[in-house]
């Protein structure tokens, strides 16, 4: 009986790996074209700050603690 | 017209359990390493089947990455992702079953792995019941994490998202796929792989264990903490983007370096090398982007205890993702690969990345969480140098150790014979440098409980109500599809391509985000799995290896329960000195019924793969006894209940029968396994008793063991000699 083995193991995969590689960075190009578009700036900015918007605070917490920064 | 918001709070209350719960389990980590690394340097702290080095050693690293840096992940996870998704968790109770159930896990692996409880695979210790109970407190957090997702008020996911995203789903990938097992009993299994396919999957595992455990979401915790702790964004998200695809794409590839000159099909060795080599480009990469995140506010760091902890970790980081690709090419993997190289190396990212990026984040997080200032901004100083010089004691130390013993165990003198042909000699140089090692990680403990102290006082100040404040956000339903304003539409094709923001639109997307994530993950592990798993001349058989006897295997099922194979490797590379030291090399085809495999990735004891008849019996019986009345400097544990237990006969049947679903061919032994199991112990025990050797031993485990040890090489021996040359060629006789 014909094993799947001895298919894969006759099918010629040695380039396999090789296609892999190529398509992994063909994708990797594609979004290092579209990462660095100069149209993406302003949403780049945007998005960096995201840590910085945590919501409006619509109570103020009694310890008194500045949003961000250190307390000592 | 007035915009619609929405009041929620956030859930902090989850987040202060994860933070307790990684103090604790950080400093039990810590603890276990302390005495593990004692007993490397002084034996007799081996003081119980329980309490030695073999069975420990698990312990100590499931303690630290799952335990302390599992909850770690989780204190960070739970509480960037709330904020930056605007958004609490999307269900308590989910929270609280992730919190308890993987708290749950811990104690169990805390329980069963000193009782001997292991699947002998590397951070897959765990047995089979405990694997089902991470997988489902794992989907619990996943469906929490993203149902916040499909929850939120903030339509782009920022890039810590996508590397919490990357960890969730490649780690319960990981998990289940290297798990796979048939259970023997109620806490035991054997993997589901042998030989040569278990080894590739524990180290695709192993290697993304740290990748998608130890590297993405920590990333994803530097991403947000250091931007908040500096107090500015981060350096370049442009470079955060690349960083997280590059990375994704490359780590996957890069387990077989843990395999280098074993018995692995060489193309899998090499294409694990060459992705392993790429992968410093995005390490580094991230490296940069934390480090300048700091541009212009490097003053700070002389002030603020949080940055000197995020700079020194992000500084590990980078060194460690040098030091990674560097040991990964093969001529460098040959000196360093089962030595203490590769321990320092973890250490260097264990203690520096994970430790120091964990502590500077709770140190950044405890006055918000307990809202209260730190008790102390100087203790936090004193913990950092603490922490700091530990380190490098620990790491230069075992830097040290690591070289000199692959040195010592390559080296031939002007005759052309081995230089240190008696193993211990070469263990015996390290001892000074294991005392350093003592020292370092005693530094690091001393610097953790002045982390809990401060801590606990800085709690102690908390008010006796926490503030929940009320936070307002608009819903996604009300918010514009995009921020920023409208791009116009480029003219061309490759402007379009590069323009038409599809990228952009992914990252708002978490479905399809996740599902670009799994492919690029899932499609570079089949492109490596498949040919391992299927084509055969990759496993050529040899057909003198028969499967292990009852009794064998019930000795082999004792190596693992005491951790033999943390100690001693049955691999031996294709180099003059290890075929000189210890026999011919190993073939593939030598483990195919090895459920699992026991190649071992360190050698503080010798090979053993060539064990059979290098000793009678009754040395082994001797040595098992006391190690030090055989080779009076071997630092190997005691193991003198082994004579006094006695042996499960009788649970051997179904231990056949497990192999037996495994496809292990066992004629016979299908239906009378522990008679013959009775048979062979009774042999062996009457040649220990006729070589002079303690009487009574034919129902004791010791001579299951011994049966398992004079195995080891035997088949290869039998090999007649067109059969072994074919074997050697790498081709099915």
């Amino acid at each position: 009986m014909i094993r799947l083995s001895d298919i894969v193991g006759a099918s010629g995969l040695a380039g396999y790996a090789i296609v892999a590689l190529i398509l992994f960075v063909f994708a990797f190009l594609l979004v290092l074209v579209n990462v660095y578009a100069p149209s993406r700036r302003a949403q780049h900015e945007r998005a960096a700050t995201l840590p910085f918007d945590e919501g409006v605070v619509a109570t103020t917490p009694k310890s008194g603690l500045a949003p961000e920064g250190h307390n000592r | 017209m007035e915009t619609r918001l929405d009041s929620f709070s956030y859930d902090d209350a989850i987040v202060r359990k994860f933070l307790w719960a990684t103090v604790i389990w950080g400093l039990v980590g810590f603890l276990v390493g302390l005495i593990i690394a004692i007993q490397l340097a002084w034996p007799a702290a081996n003081i119980a089947p329980w309490f030695a080095f073999g069975r420990l050693r698990p312990l100590h690293t499931n303690a630290v990455i799952f335990a302390f840096g599992g909850n770690a992940i989780f204190t960070g996870i739970y509480y960037s992702t709330q904020r930056l998704l605007k958004a609490r968790m999307f269900s308590d109770a989910l929270s609280s079953f992730h919190f308890w159930g993987w708290q749950a896990i811990i104690a169990a692996a805390a329980i069963t792995l000193p009782l001997g409880f292991t699947q002998a695979k590397e951070y897959a210790e765990l047995e089979w019941p405990i694997d089902i109970a991470i997988a489902v407190v794992w989907v619990a957090f996943a469906v929490n994490f993203f149902g916040t997702l499909a929850r939120r008020r903030e339509r782009h996911l920022y890039v810590a998202i996508w590397f919490y995203i990357a960890s969730i789903v490649t780690v319960a990938i990981l998990h289940i796929f290297n798990n796979l097992s048939v259970p023997a009993g109620a806490l035991k299994s054997y993997s589901f792989y042998a030989g040569v396919q278990d080894a590739f999957m524990q180290w695709w595992y192993g290697h993304n264990a740290v990748a998608f455990f130890l590297t993405t979401p920590f990333l994803g915790l530097m991403y947000y903490f250091m931007p908040k702790a500096a107090d500015r964004p981060v350096f370049s998200y442009k470079l955060s983007i690349l960083h997280f695809w590059t990375l994704v794409f490359l780590y996957i590839w890069a387990g077989p370096h843990h395999l280098h000159y074993t018995a692995l099909p060489e193309w899998a060795s090499t294409l694990g090398m060459l992705f392993s080599v790429m992968l410093i480009a995005p390490s580094w990469g991230g490296m940069i982007n934390g480090l300048l995140t700091l541009r212009g506010a490097w003053h700070k760091v002389a002030v603020d205890p949080v940055l000197k902890f995020f700079v020194l970790a992000i500084t590990a980081y980078g060194m460690s993702t040098f030091e990674g690709p560097m040991l990964s090419i093969k001529s460098v993997n040959a000196l360093a690969h089962y030595t203490d190289w590769i321990i320092a190396h973890v250490h260097t990212g264990a203690l520096g990345w994970n430790g120091l990026l964990t502590f500077g984040m709770i140190y950044w997080l405890a006055p918000r969480l307990f809202q209260t200032p730190l008790h102390s901004k100087k203790l936090a100083e004193v913990h950092f140098w603490l922490a700091t010089f530990g380190i490098l004691l620990y790491v230069v130390a075992i830097y040290s150790a690591g070289i000199t013993q692959g040195l010592m165990w390559r080296a031939f003198d002007e005759t052309g014979r081995l230089q240190y042909p008696d193993f211990v000699e070469t263990t015996l140089r390290l001892i000074p440098m294991y005392w350093v090692r003592v020292v370092g990680g005693t530094l690091y403990i001393v610097g953790t409980l002045v982390f809990i102290y401060n801590l606990v006082r800085t709690w102690m100040a908390r008010p006796k109500r926490y503030d929940v404040p009320v936070v307002q956000a608009a819903p996604l339903s009300v918010q514009p599809a995009a921020h920023g304003a409208p791009n116009p539409q480029p003219a061309g094709a490759f402007a379009r391509l590069i323009g038409m923001g599809w990228h952009r639109k992914y990252e708002g997307l978490p479905f399809a985000f996740t599902v670009l994530t799994v492919l690029a993950v899932v499609v570079a592990s089949l492109f490596e799995i498949i040919p391992t798993f299927l084509i055969r001349s990759n496993v050529p058989t040899i057909a003198s290896v028969k499967p292990y006897t009852p009794l064998e295997l019930a000795g082999r099922d004792l190596y693992i329960r005491e951790g033999c194979f943390n100690c001693h490797s049955q691999m031996i590379r294709p180099f003059r000195h290890e075929t000189e030291r210890y026999g011919e090399y190993s073939k593939p085809g030598e483990s195919v019924y090895d459920h699992p495999f026991l190649w071992g990735s360190r050698r503080i004891g010798p090979d053993l793969a060539r064990q059979s008849g290098k000793y009678p019996p009754l040395w082994h019986v001797q040595h098992m006894a006391d190690p030090r009345a055989i080779s009076p400097n071997s630092i190997m544990p005691a193991y003198p209940h082994l004579q006094r237990n006695t042996l499960d006969f009788d649970g051997i049947q179904s231990r056949v029968d497990a192999m037996v679903m495994l496809g292990v061919p066992y004629g016979d032994a299908v239906t009378r396994a522990p008679a013959m199991a009775r048979e062979q112990a009774q042999q062996l025990s009457t040649a220990i008793e006729t070589a002079g050797g303690p009487t009574g031993l034919a129902d004791k485990e010791i001579v299951a063991l011994v049966a398992y040890l004079e195995r080891l090489g035997k088949d290869i021996k039998l090999a007649p000699p067109g059969v072994a040359s074919a074997a050697k060629a790498g081709v099915t006789p």
